[in-house]
């Protein structure tokens, strides 16, 4: 019983940075349209650019992580004005493979600067663990689902009530009905890229805090396509509530399954759910099913 | 299509033909004699990379016929290859089969693998099937590190090729074994275009629906599509494994797919042309950067550590997507212009 209460907390905290990761997928793709598959590079650079700010450079968090943030942001503005605006209104085809090439640049240059690969940031948490009941959970894993928690509620909010954020609704919903009231789609596009930067940079450092840096982050961020297609591409609760799932299966599946099948079965989970519900219900729990004219 | 001046047709099939004109044949005949006699004149580095540029286009073509003319995007190219790798090795070196039983069985086992994935493709499209590849590639890669037969993270030796007791030992006779294959897999895929299945793939690759109301069957096409990619695809694979002559999985990362997505992509989509320049320009870059890049480390100390494994990914990604951005349809179509180009020089048109 303690270890499945263990496997329970450890997939639901860790889960709920997994939906960070899949909040920041959601937010390109419900804005543009865009497949931003460089994520697991992104979640990648952004860590290892938090060590180089607190670790090389010796900055103490308060100042480190804001320019953490400032750099996503430059990222994502980047990454939209130079990649992405020059292919609007391109097939998918287009839009998907450009992000691989990006994926595959950022992990040649994350090479190319840290090429030793496995570090860890300092601590921040005391280092002793909560104890909830009979399971032993270290900080880490409970403030990262907190500050998860705490970023998604503060986005739903932005969505719902801020000007920009109901623009990028909008946006989302109606691209032509937008420009015709004068928003500027372009200026909405690269925000949302900015904002889904900054959300996985915060999630790529929480995770790190967790785990440890490593390429291994690389797969973390694929593992986001696995909530984003169990919740649905387009839905912020669908991402937060298959956050979790993932986590749980990955947690629980691992822990209980890995004696009968073999090794390293935790890491592959997430992809076998990905087949799965392609198979049964390839529009995820709550996305929007497509109805496509001719 | 330029043709020269004066060069008439009055029949359909001439109209079709591949080879039109007298030149065309004389060209064809030049390159097949220059590429066979190759190892004449070639060293065995240049063979060998000439071999590596073999298989690679192989599998290029079958991913062309998938993505470039099907529409159907898969990023589990590698994966795919593994599983024709290590096809061959099992049936070669487990269970002592000739050869070629193993070429055939690699094929054919890659095509099923992938067909399974590829039942997937029927449901959704876009985005969805490239998350579906992906999972494929990892969950290949992941059976094939835990399985007994397949030698696991170790490795798995592969014998030498050889048909009817003739060893395929040396890179020239390598050579030949992977060139007269790849020249039948580019005068398939060329030809294939050209059938109704061909332009049954274009057809779903410009509009499925449409593609349905007029008659195709997606059902079959599809999957047709995916068997035909992933069995050249396992061929590849096959060869690969025979190649090195030692398979582990390290060689066929997620990076290796997007590698593969990257070279037709640069050579241009759905053309028979595309992937042969592409493949040659993303593998004579890979053994260009293999020299320059130690060379520019030495010169230069500042740089740091990671350079000369960190460079090449950096560039090959950076061309990817500048040729996304500038020049879409490839190399393929920088060709046709410059052949329009010469045909009419010195006039503009």
């Amino acid at each position: 019983m303690a270890e499945f209460l263990q496997y329970l907390i450890t997939g639901v905290t860790v889960g709920m940075v997994y939906a960070l990761i899949g909040l920041s997928f959601v937010l390109i793709w419900k804005s543009s349209g865009v497949a931003n598959l460089a994520l697991g590079g992104l979640i990648l650079i952004f860590s290892w650019f938090t060590y180089s700010m607190v670790v090389q450079a010796g900055l103490p968090y308060w100042l480190g992580l804001p320019l953490v943030i400032v750099f996503a942001m430059a990222m994502g503005w980047l990454i939209e004005r130079f990649a992405l605006r020059p292919l609007i209104a391109q097939p998918i085809l287009s839009l998907i493979t450009v992000t691989l090439g990006i994926f595959y640049f950022l992990e040649g240059l994350a090479v190319f600067i840290w090429p030793w690969m496995v570090d860890a940031l300092p601590p921040v948490f005391p280092p002793e663990p909560f104890r909830i009941g009979p399971a032993v959970v270290a900080q880490a894993y409970v403030w990262a689902a907190v500050i998860s928690l705490v970023l998604f509620g503060l986005l739903t909010l932005y969505f719902r009530y801020h000007k920009m954020g109901i623009a990028m609704r909008a946006t989302a919903d109606d691209q032509f009905a937008v420009q015709a009231c004068g928003i500027p789609v372009t200026s909405i596009f690269s925000t949302s890229w900015m904002f889904a930067c900054v959300v996985a940079a915060i999630a790529g450092v929480l995770i790190s805090w967790i785990g440890g840096l490593h390429f291994g982050l690389v797969e973390t961020g694929l593992k986001a396509f696995s909530i984003v297609v169990l919740g649905g591409l387009d839905s912020f609760i669908g991402a937060m509530v298959a956050g979790p799932i993932i986590g749980l299966a990955e947690n629980i599946g691992g822990g209980y399954l890995t004696p009968f099948l073999w090794g390293g079965l935790k890491d592959i989970i997430p992809f076998i759910i990905i087949i799965i519900v392609l198979f049964i219900k390839p529009y995820g729990l709550f996305g929007e099913v497509r109805i496509e004219r001719i | 299509m330029g043709l020269p001046c004066g060069t008439h047709n009055y029949t359909y099939a001439q109209d079709m033909a591949i080879m039109r004109t007298k030149t065309h044949w004389a060209l064809l005949i030049a390159l097949l004699v220059l590429v066979f006699t190759a190892p004449l004149y070639w060293g065995d580095y240049w063979l060998s990379v000439a071999n590596l540029i073999g298989i690679t286009l192989i599998a290029a073509i079958g991913l062309n016929i998938l993505l470039g003319y099907c529409g159907q995007l898969s990023i589990g190219h590698a994966g795919f290859i593994a599983v024709g790798a290590y096809t061959a090795a099992v049936l070669t070196n487990r269970l002592e089969l000739p050869f070629l039983v193993g070429l055939i069985g690699a094929g054919l086992m890659a095509g099923f693998i992938g067909l399974f994935f590829g039942i997937s493709s029927l449901k959704v499209k876009g985005f969805y099937l490239c998350i579906a590849t992906i999972a494929a590639q990892f969950i290949i890669i992941w059976v094939i590190n835990h399985l007994e037969i397949t030698g696991g993270f170790v490795g798995i030796a592969v014998p030498y090729a050889s048909i009817a007791g003739f060893t395929f030992k040396s890179e020239a006779s390598l050579f030949y074994l992977i060139m007269v294959i790849t020249v039948m897999c580019i005068f398939f895929a060329k030809n294939l275009a050209r059938t109704r299945i061909g332009r049954a793939f274009v057809a779903i690759r410009d509009n499925d629906l449409a593609a349905e109301v007029m008659g195709i069957n997606l059902f079959y096409y599809k999957l047709l599509a995916f068997f035909i990619g992933c069995f050249l695809a396992g061929i590849a694979g096959s060869l690969l494994a025979h190649w090195i002559g030692f398979m582990n999985t390290e060689q066929f990362s997620l990076m290796e797919s997007i590698l593969y997505i990257g070279m037709i992509i640069i050579g241009g989509l759905g053309t028979a042309l595309g992937p042969i320049l592409g493949v040659i320009f993303i593998r004579l870059l890979q053994q260009g950067m293999m020299f320059v890049a130690p060379t520019i480390e030495a010169a230069l100390p500042a740089l740091p550590a990671g350079f000369a494994t960190g460079i090449a990914p950096m560039l090959f990604g950076a061309i990817i997507v500048l040729f996304l951005i500038l020049e879409p349809r490839g190399l393929a179509h920088r060709w046709m212009l410059f052949k329009a180009a010469y045909r009419l020089w010195p006039f503009s048109y």
